[in-house]
C-alpha cells in the first residue's frame, strides 16, 4: 500500500480516493432518490382524502427541535474530521459520540411526531397525502438511523485500530454521508414544514 | 481548544444558523406565498452549498473539477425530475 | 395445508405443471452432475467467489443467453396465439402474464445484463486497467442481478407471473384488479436487480474516471468506454427513480398505501409519470453501449479510424442529457393538455439531431474504409437501416397530436422492436462475436455465423414490418386474439413466419459456441481482427492481472499505433501485482437479498426478519473485516508471460 503523506489521511491511498469519489457518486444517486420523494410529495400534498391536511398537523416547536438538533451534529461531525486531521483522536471520538447522540435525539423527536400523527388521525394509509408524507420523512429518518449504526461501527473502529488511511478514510466517508443527510434536511424543513405551514 | 474549533466551521455553523432563522420568517411573519417561497428557495440553497463547500470539502479533493460536475448534474436532474413531474401531473392540466 | 395454498399458481395448465416437473428435474440433474464430477469446489473457488471483472463478464453473458432464451420462447408463443384469428392455443390470462414476463425479461434480465456483461469485460482492459475501482463490489451487484432474476423467473411456478404488462401500469397492477402475488414478484425482483445496477452504475464511473492508463485523457478514450462511462452516469440518476416507483408501488400492494389507487387521493397516472421518468433514459441505457460497440467494430473492420470522434462524444453527452427531458411522450394521451405535449414532442425530435450525426458518422467512416464482412460488421451495417426505419418511426410516434392514433396499437410494437433489436440486441451478438477470441481464446464460425445473421436481419423485418400496417389498420398491442373480419390476420401470419426465421437464428448463434468450442483453432494470437484499442494488446485469454505491465498511450488508438506507427505501450519493468482476494460474501448476501424477496413477496414475515437480520450482520462483518488484497510476485508474472508466448519485458 503506497501512502502518499503530503496530503491528509483520508486521502493518502490510491484506494481511500477512489472510495471517496465513488461515494460523491453515490451522493448523485442519493440526490435523484429524494427528488423523487419530493415530487411525489409535491404532487400529492393536497390530495389529503378524509385525513388531516399538512396545514392542520404540523407543529413549529418539534420542527425548530429538530433542525437545530441536526444542523448542530453536522457542525459536531465537521468538527470531528477536523480534529482527526489535527491528530486528536480523543477528541475525535468524542465528536463522533456528540454526533451520535444528536442524530439519536433527532429520530427520537421524529417518532414522537409519527406518534403524535397517528393521534390526529393521519395513518400510513390515511391518504395519498399521509402515504407520501410518511415515505419521505421515513426515507430521511431511515438514513439517519442507518448513520447511527454505522457510526457506533467507525468508533469502535477508530478505537481499537486509532488513525490509519482506513479508519480515517471511514470516517471522512461517513461524515459526507451525515453532512448529506443534513443537506436533505434542509429542504424537507423548508418545503415540506414551512411551506406547509405558511 | 483552538485548533479544535476552526474558524471557517465555527462561521459555517453560524452562518447555517442565521439562515434557518430567515426561514422561519416565513412562518413568524405574515406574508404572501410567492415572497415566502423566494425566500425558502434562497435560504435553502445557500444553505446547501454552504453544506457542500464549508463541511463537505468538496473543493480540496484531487477530483474536484468531477465531484463538482457530478453535483451539478445531479442538480440539474433533481431540478428536472421535481419540476417535470409537477408540469405534467398538476400543472398542465 | 392452508399454508401451502397460497403458492399455488392462479391459472393452472398442463403445460405449467410439465415446466415444474421439468425445472424440478433439470435442477436435480444439475446439482447431481456437479457432485458427480466433484465440481463444487471448482464452482465456489473460481467462480461463485471471483471478483475478476472478466469471469463476472462471462457469467453475465451466460445469464443474459439464458434470459434470451426464456424471453424469446414467450415471444414465440404469443406470436403463435396471434398467428391466426380466434386462436385458442392461450387464454387470455395466459396471454398477458407472456407479454408481460416477455417484456420484464428481455429488458432487465436480458439486455441490461448483456450490456454489463460487455462492460465487464471490456471497459478496464480497454482502459488498460487491472480490474474495476471495487472487485468486490462488481461481484455483489452480479449476485444481485442474479438473485433478483431467478426470483423473478420461479414466479410462474409459485405463485403465478405478473400479468400487467412490463410497465405495470396501476390501478392495473393495484391488489383490486391484481389479485395474486404476481405483481409482488415485479416490484421486488425489479428492487433487487435494480440495486444491483445501481452498484454496477458507481463502479463504472469511478473505474472510468480514475482508473485509466497513464498518458489516457477523457477525449483519448475508446468510444465504447465513452459510450459505457455515460450510459453508467444514467444507470446511477435514473435508477433511484424506478427504486422509489417500485418502493411505492410495493407498499400499496404490501401495506395498503394509497399512492396510485384510485380512492383516498391516489394518483394511479403518478406511476406512470415515475416509470417513464427512469424508463426514457433506460433507452438510452441500453442503446448507448450498443452505439459504442458500433463504433468500434466499423472503424476495426473498415480498417479506418472512426470518422468525427469529437462529434461522437458531443453527442452522446447531449443525448445523456435530452434523455431526461421526454419521458412524457409515453403517455400524450394520458391527458395532460396541449401545452406539456408540445414541449415534450420537441424534446423528444430533438433527439433525431445527435443520433443522426451518429449515423453519419458511421458511414463516413464506412467510406472509402477497406470493409471486410466479418460477422460483427454484418450486424453493424444490418443495424443501420433497420434502426433508422425504427427511429424514423419514432419521431412519427414522437408528433403528439398524431400519437393518438398510433398510441397502444401495434404500430409502436413494431416502432421500439425495431429499435431495439438493431440498437441492442445486434449490437449486443456483435460485441460477443468481436470479443470472443479475447474471453474465450477461440474464434466464432464465421459461416455460421452469417448464416443466423441473415436468418436474424430478415426474421426481424418480416416479424415486425408486418405490424405497421397492422397497426395503422387499427390493431391494440396486448390483444390475445381478434376476429377474422378484422382482416389483421395475413400480417399476423407474416409476424410468426418471422418470429420463426429469428428463433432460426438464436438457434444457429448455440450451434456455432458448440461447434466452434469443439473445432475452431486455438492458435489465433492476441489479435485476431487486426484491431485498434488496448484490449487485443494483452494475452489471449488474458492473465488475471490483464496487464504484466500497465500500458502508457499517446494517442486515441494506441494498440494500432504500436503495431504500425512504432509508439511504445509498455516501458515500464515488470513488478509485483497488487490484487484483490476472492469473497464468498457477495453471494452469500445476495442469497439473503432472495429469500427476504421471497418473504415480502407472500408476506412471510419471519423469513424476511432472519433474511434482513442476515444481511445487517454480513454489513457489520464486512466493515470490520481487514483484506488487503494479495500480491502476484513478479517471477510468478514472468513465468505466466513466458508460458503465454513472447517476450518478458
Amino acid at each position: 500500500m503506497n501512502i502518499d503523506h503530503s496530503k491528509p489521511l483520508e486521502y493518502s491511498t490510491e484506494t481511500n480516493d477512489l472510495n471517496i469519489i465513488g461515494f460523491w457518486v453515490f451522493i448523485g444517486a442519493e440526490i435523484a432518490l429524494f427528488a423523487t420523494l419530493f415530487a411525489a410529495y409535491f404532487i400529492l400534498e393536497g390530495r389529503v382524502a378524509d385525513g388531516p391536511s399538512a396545514g392542520h398537523l404540523f407543529v413549529i416547536s418539534t420542527l425548530m427541535i429538530q433542525t437545530f438538533v441536526l444542523l448542530t451534529s453536522s457542525f459536531t461531525i465537521g468538527l470531528a474530521v477536523n480534529a482527526m486531521r489535527v491528530g486528536r483522536k480523543g477528541a475525535t471520538i468524542g465528536f463522533l459520540i456528540i454526533t451520535l447522540i444528536l442524530g439519536l435525539g433527532f429520530v427520537g423527536v421524529e417518532i414522537y411526531e409519527f406518534y403524535e400523527y397517528v393521534h390526529e388521525g393521519l395513518t400510513l394509509q390515511t391518504s395519498a397525502f399521509s402515504a407520501a408524507l410518511f415515505t419521505l420523512l421515513g426515507t430521511h429518518g431511515a438514513h439517519v438511523s442507518f448513520g447511527l449504526f454505522w457510526g457506533i461501527a467507525i468508533i469502535i473502529q477508530l478505537a481499537k485500530r486509532g488513525f490509519t488511511p482506513r479508519t480515517a478514510n471511514k470516517t471522512f466517508i461517513f461524515s459526507l454521508y451525515w453532512h448529506f443527510l443534513d443537506v436533505v434536511w434542509i429542504f424537507i424543513f423548508s418545503f415540506v414544514y414551512l411551506k406547509g405551514m405558511m | 481548544m483552538r485548533e479544535l474549533f476552526p474558524a471557517k466551521q465555527v462561521v459555517g455553523f453560524i452562518a447555517s444558523l442565521v439562515l434557518t432563522v430567515i426561514a422561519l420568517l416565513v412562518y413568524f411573519i405574515d406574508m404572501s406565498f410567492q415572497l415566502g417561497m423566494i425566500i425558502l428557495l434562497l435560504t435553502a440553497f445557500t444553505q446547501a452549498g454552504l453544506q457542500l463547500v464549508v463541511f463537505m470539502h468538496a473543493g480540496e479533493s484531487p477530483d474536484s473539477d468531477s465531484i463538482y460536475v457530478n453535483t451539478y448534474y445531479g442538480i440539474f436532474i433533481a431540478l428536472a425530475i421535481v419540476f417535470g413531474s409537477l408540469l405534467a401531473m398538476v400543472w398542465g392540466y | 395445508m392452508e399454508f401451502f395454498k397460497q403458492f399455488a399458481v392462479p391459472n393452472p395448465t398442463p403445460t405449467i405443471y410439465l415446466s415444474m416437473v421439468a425445472i424440478g428435474l433439470t435442477l436435480i440433474a444439475v446439482l447431481a452432475g456437479i457432485t458427480y464430477f466433484k465440481k463444487w469446489g471448482y464452482l465456489w473457488r473460481e467462480w461463485l467467489t471471483t471478483v475478476d471483472h472478466k469471469r463476472i463478464g462471462i457469467m453475465y453473458l451466460i445469464s443474459a443467453l439464458l434470459m434470451l432464451f426464456r424471453g424469446g420462447v414467450d415471444a414465440l408463443m404469443m406470436r403463435a396465439q396471434t398467428s391466426r384469428p380466434g386462436n385458442e392455443l392461450l387464454s387470455a390470462a395466459e396471454y398477458n402474464e407472456i407479454f408481460t414476463t416477455h417484456g420484464v425479461v428481455m429488458i432487465f434480465f436480458m439486455a441490461m445484463a448483456f450490456i454489463t456483461a460487455l462492460m465487464n469485460f471490456a471497459v478496464p482492459l480497454q482502459i488498460g486497467a487491472r480490474d474495476v475501482a471495487y472487485p468486490r463490489l462488481n461481484a455483489l451487484s452480479f449476485w444481485l442481478y442474479f438473485m433478483g432474476a431467478m426470483l423473478f423467473n420461479i414466479s410462474f411456478v409459485i405463485g403465478g407471473s405478473p400479468s400487467s404488462g412490463w410497465t405495470s401500469y396501476f390501478p392495473l397492477a393495484g391488489n383490486q384488479l391484481s389479485e395474486h402475488v404476481g405483481t409482488n414478484y415485479y416490484m421486488i425482483a425489479l428492487q433487487i436487480a435494480g440495486l444491483g445496477t445501481l452498484i454496477t452504475g458507481i463502479n463504472f464511473i469511478v473505474t472510468i474516471f480514475k482508473m485509466r492508463a497513464k498518458g489516457m485523457t477523457l477525449m483519448k478514450m475508446p468510444l465504447f468506454t465513452w459510450s459505457a462511462l455515460i450510459t453508467n452516469l444514467l444507470i446511477v440518476f435514473a435508477f433511484p427513480v424506478l427504486t422509489v416507483a417500485l418502493a411505492m408501488g410495493t407498499m400499496d400492494r404490501l401495506f395498503g398505501t394509497h399512492f396510485f389507487t384510485i380512492d383516498n387521493g391516489g394518483m394511479a397516472m403518478l406511476w406512470a409519470n415515475f416509470f417513464w421518468v427512469w424508463g426514457h433514459p433506460e433507452v438510452y441505457i441500453l442503446v448507448l453501449p450498443a452505439f459504442g460497440i458500433y463504433s468500434e467494430v466499423i472503424s476495426t473492420f473498415s480498417k479506418r479510424n472512426l470518422y468525427g470522434y469529437t462529434s461522437m462524444v458531443v453527442a452522446i453527452v447531449v443525448i445523456s442529457t435530452l434523455a431526461f427531458l421526454v419521458w412524457v411522450h409515453h403517455f400524450f394521451t394520458m391527458g395532460q393538455g396541449a401545452f406539456v405535449n408540445s414541449i415534450f414532442s420537441i424534446t423528444t425530435m430533438a433527439i433525431a439531431i445527435p443520433t443522426g450525426i451518429k449515423i453519419f458518422n458511421w458511414l463516413f467512416t464506412m467510406w472509402k474504409g477497406k470493409i471486410q464482412f466479418t460477422v460483427p460488421m454484418l450486424y453493424s451495417i444490418g443495424f443501420i437501416p433497420i434502426f433508422t426505419i425504427g427511429g424514423v418511426t419514432g419521431v412519427m410516434l414522437g408528433i403528439a397530436s398524431a400519437d393518438y392514433q398510433y398510441h397502444n396499437t401495434m404500430f409502436l410494437v413494431a416502432h421500439f422492436h425495431l429499435v431495439i433489436i438493431p440498437g441492442v440486441v445486434f449490437a449486443m451478438i456483435a460485441g460477443m462475436t468481436y470479443w470472443w477470441p479475447k474471453m474465450f481464446g477461440f474464434m466464432l464460425n464465421e459461416r455460421i455465423g452469417r448464416w443466423a445473421f441473415w436468418n436474424i436481419a430478415i426474421g426481424t423485418c418480416l416479424a415486425f414490418f408486418p405490424m405497421f400496417i397492422a397497426g395503422l389498420d387499427g390493431q391494440a398491442r396486448r390483444m390475445y386474439t381478434y376476429s377474422e373480419v378484422a382482416g389483421f390476420g395475413v400480417w399476423n401470419l407474416l409476424s410468426f413466419f418471422g418470429g420463426l426465421g429469428l428463433a432460426m437464428g438464436f438457434i444457429l448463434i448455440v450451434y456455432n459456441v458448440y461447434y466452434s468450442a469443439r473445432y475452431a483453432s486455438r492458435d489465433i494470437g492476441d489479435d485476431p481482427w487486426d484491431a485498434r484499442t488496448l484490449e487485443w494488446a494483452t494475452r489471449t485469454p488474458v492473465p488475471e492481472y490483464n496487464f504484466a505491465v500497465e500500458p502508457e498511450v499517446n494517442t486515441r488508438e494506441p494498440f494500432w499505433d504500436s503495431k504500425y506507427e512504432g509508439e511504445k505501450l509498455f516501458k515500464e519493468k515488470i513488478t509485483d501485482i497488487h490484487m484483490p482476494n476472492n469473497s464468498g460474501q457477495p453471494f452469500i448476501m445476495s442469497s439473503f437479498f432472495f429469500v427476504l424477496g421471497f418473504g415480502l413477496v407472500f408476506s412471510l414475515w419471519l423469513l424476511v426478519y432472519i433474511a434482513a437480520a442476515g444481511i445487517a450482520v454480513l454489513l457489520f462483518y464486512r466493515s470490520f473485516e481487514k483484506d488487503d488484497g494479495r500480491h502476484i510476485h513478479e517471477e510468478d508474472v514472468r513465468e505466466t508471460e513466458r508460458e503465454m508466448g513472447g517476450d518478458t519485458r
